[in-house]
């Protein structure tokens, strides 16, 4: 239904208004509403694994939305909507993160390092039985917390990633960068995430260190014992998405 | 998200990449790639390569377990819940009376395009 110039919302939208079914509504959507508002539940969704707290989180939905009515002529008739509100999202809470940030300008010409650091990180804690500690915790609230205390600018990456499920290319569409960006915040932001992970293990439980108070490196176990660490190698999830005979990009 | 495409197997039981068995890689070569590998981002070759040294080796592995594991719990434990249906029916009613003070205020028009 169009809206006339004349016709406005009433005021109390929660008093019940039943609509006359010849007269037009004066609280009938518009065209942007019916477009928008059906993706309001996973904007809040997003917002919320965006924001530090829920109230902040429907603050940034509302001026998601607001930010995409005053662009709304911008709006191309074969976007679409949902990737266009999570970016217009997407930017709302970095600037208002501004502030917060603790974004330290990772280099993005060798990401990988952050994969090689993680590695070597959860070896060492694996030998001082720090891995041990997280074998029996379930996992989800530490990394709820872990997330939540990422610096924005790592957090929006991994929230694109691992929560949303985006690939690198749908994620570097989102945060308007390239892809090498793209693995260069999510694995630095990964990599904190498992160092927080660490920390919580240790501030939990008495690190096994043989009885000395000290763990020592010649503690590490031998090289055949690390196999108990894991499940077998079958047991690994399918890759998302992979096909190994995806063609080269 | 990307598409899966073609209909193969789970990666555990493909055979190798054209070309013959994946030549070996090294540990450091693997753990590089480890994200790239979780995320399905590998193409075809390199894929292989990771899956075979995976195999081989026994301190990889669990680099890569701890990781699944923390993505998995990411993926599906750790979001804040979403809003409840009456939450978000609120927050609803709130955009909608703010989008229409915007547009009341002389917002470009949101119709008719």
């Amino acid at each position: 239904m169009d809206r006339t110039p004349d016709s406005r919302p009433v005021d109390a939208p929660e008093v019940a208004h039943a609509p006359s079914a010849d007269a037009p509504s004066a609280d009938a959507p518009t065209a942007f509403e019916r477009l928008m508002l059906p993706h309001l539940g996973d904007v809040a969704r997003f917002a919320r694994a965006l924001a530090r707290d829920p109230g902040a989180a429907d603050d940034l939905v509302q001026e998601t939305y607001l930010q995409a009515l005053r662009g709304w002529h911008t709006f191309r008739p074969d976007a679409d909507p949902r990737r266009w509100l999570f970016t217009i999202c997407r930017n709302a809470f970095l600037r208002g993160a501004r502030r917060e940030l603790r974004y330290v300008a990772a280099p993005d010409d060798d990401p990988e390092l952050e994969a090689l650091a993680a590695a070597r990180e959860h070896g060492a804690a694996l030998r001082d039985g720090t891995a041990r500690q997280l074998d029996h915790l379930d996992l989800a609230p530490a990394v709820a917390r872990a997330l939540a205390a990422l610096p924005a600018h790592y957090r929006v990456a991994v929230v694109l990633v691992d929560v949303e499920g985006c690939d690198y290319a749908e994620a570097a569409a989102q945060l308007g960068t390239a892809v090498g960006t793209v693995r260069s915040r999510l694995f630095r932001g990964r990599r904190l995430l498992q160092q927080a992970l660490y920390a919580h293990a240790r501030d939990l439980g008495v690190v096994r260190d043989g009885g000395a108070g000290v763990a020592r490196p010649d503690d590490a176990p031998a090289p055949g014992a690390a196999r108990r660490e894991g499940p077998p190698v079958e047991a690994l999830p399918p890759p998302r998405g992979a096909s190994p005979l995806r063609p080269q990009p | 998200m990307s598409p899966s495409g073609s209909s193969t197997p789970p990666p555990s039981v493909v055979p190798p990449a054209v070309g013959g068995d994946p030549s070996p890689i090294d540990c450091e070569t693997a753990v590089r790639r480890l994200w790239d590998f979780l995320d399905g981002e590998l193409p075809g070759r390199p894929h292989a390569e990771v899956e075979a040294h995976l195999r081989a080796c026994d301190r990889c592995p669990p680099h890569f377990h701890f990781s699944a594991r923390v993505q998995r719990a990411l993926r599906d434990g750790s979001a804040p819940p979403p809003p409840r249906a009456e939450e978000e029916a609120a927050l609803r009613r709130r955009v909608r009376a703010a989008l229409a003070t915007l547009a009341a205020a002389g917002a470009p028009p949101d119709d008719g395009r």
